[in-house]
């Protein structure tokens, strides 16, 4: 293997401003102090002729052939039509409507939207059904179960009577006797 | 179409804004290459080179009405390559850069070393010194890879680095001299 010298080292304050010298960055003050110090110091002009020979080196990448570039600007104008198409798809929709008719359409919507909400799944059913309906089933009574109740209220009120009467029941013990025949007839 | 051909990026770009595709599909054209070299410096994988730096075009013309020509269009496209660049390095974690070196060895008629003045040993060294490189770039912090192979394999100026990257010149410079000290330090044994 053919040998080379190995890359040279640049004065340590002057490395930073060799690369951007390298690369065209330095202004002119820059460059002219670092052509300077060139003109006098051989490991700095090393230095960047190594960057000459090297960096440009690592920049090249495989050459793509014309068919490469050709199928590739196809296919980029084809997707740029496809996003397009996607994009614009909804005027589509809308494209055989008169302008007068964009209102018309809005204001439907709304009419739609308005009916929707007073009679919603919840709302109709104020208007259907009737609201005796609404009673819970536990609560309901039949006619039977209605007359039950009645007579334990009768029950309970002639409790309270007895309550009222009891000091009068104990001088006269045929009230409580009669309360009680009442009780047994309910 | 063929009259726009002369026209600058400013005015195919004001162009495309008002909804002339046709004045965008030049723009395609015009930087298709460079996008693809970027995408490719980045992922070191031909097609999702190519799938990357289509859809850094794509995404160009779904927001073009948003480039307010603040920067050249140039830089603000090379930004959202890089940014997908960067986003698909971050989810695909590590980036092949073994691939290139398995085609650089697969096809050598076409290898950037192999050209015909090279001499055998020519080849060899410049096959090594290929291998080092990107393995440098590699073992690189992503920000000063970025830097390195904007300004390097993209030609871009360090203002526009800076631009592309969002941070300030003085950063890029110091990127610059590091990746370019590190590239130097893992050839320096190398003779």
């Amino acid at each position: 293997m053919k040998t080379r010298a190995p890359l040279a080292s640049a004065c340590k304050q002057y490395e930073e401003d060799l690369v951007l010298h390298y690369y065209g960055e330095n202004g002119q003050d820059e460059r002219r102090k670092i052509e300077n110090h060139l003109a006098d110091c051989l490991s700095c002009r090393s230095f960047l002729d190594d960057l000459r020979r090297l960096l440009p080196q690592i920049t090249q990448i495989e050459k793509m052939p014309q068919s490469f570039w050709d199928n590739y600007y196809r296919q980029t104008v084809a997707k740029l039509a496809d996003y397009e198409e996607r994009k614009f798809s909804w005027r589509a929709f809308f494209a055989p409507m008169r302008m007068w008719m964009v209102p018309a359409f809005g204001t439907v919507v709304a009419a739609v939207l308005v009916v929707g909400l007073m009679f919603g799944k919840d709302n109709i059913k104020l208007f259907v059904e009737p609201r005796a309906e609404k009673i819970p089933q536990e609560i309901m009574a039949d006619k039977n179960q209605l007359e039950f109740f009645e007579s334990m209220e009768i029950i309970e009120a002639l409790g309270k009577l007895e309550a009222q009467d009891e000091p009068k029941t104990e001088a006269t013990p045929t009230d409580s006797t009669r309360a009680s025949g009442n009780a047994q007839i309910v | 179409m063929a009259e726009q051909q002369e026209l600058r990026d400013e005015e195919l770009v004001a162009l495309a804004q008002q909804g002339r595709r046709d004045s965008f599909e030049l723009l395609v054209r015009r930087y298709m290459e460079k996008a693809f070299h970027i995408a490719f410096n980045f992922t070191r994988d031909t097609e999702t080179a190519k799938d990357l730096s289509q859809d850094a075009f794509l995404r160009a013309y779904a927001n073009i009405k948003q480039f307010d020509g603040r920067s050249s269009f140039y830089t603000w496209f090379y930004r959202i390559v890089v940014n997908l660049c960067l986003d698909h390095a971050r989810r695909h974690r590590r980036v092949s850069w073994e691939s290139l070196d398995q085609m650089a060895e697969e096809s050598g008629e076409q290898n950037q070393f192999a050209d015909s003045t090279f001499a055998p040993d020519e080849h060899a060294i410049a096959g090594e010194t290929k291998r080092r490189v990107d393995k440098t770039l590699e073992s690189m912090p992503k920000k000063q890879r970025t830097a390195f192979l904007l300004r390097n394999h993209q030609g871009l100026s360090i203002a526009d680095v800076a631009k592309v990257m969002k941070t300030t010149e003085g950063t890029v410079r110091v990127y610059l001299h590091r990746a370019v000290a590190a590239l130097r330090q893992s050839l320096v044994e190398f003779v």
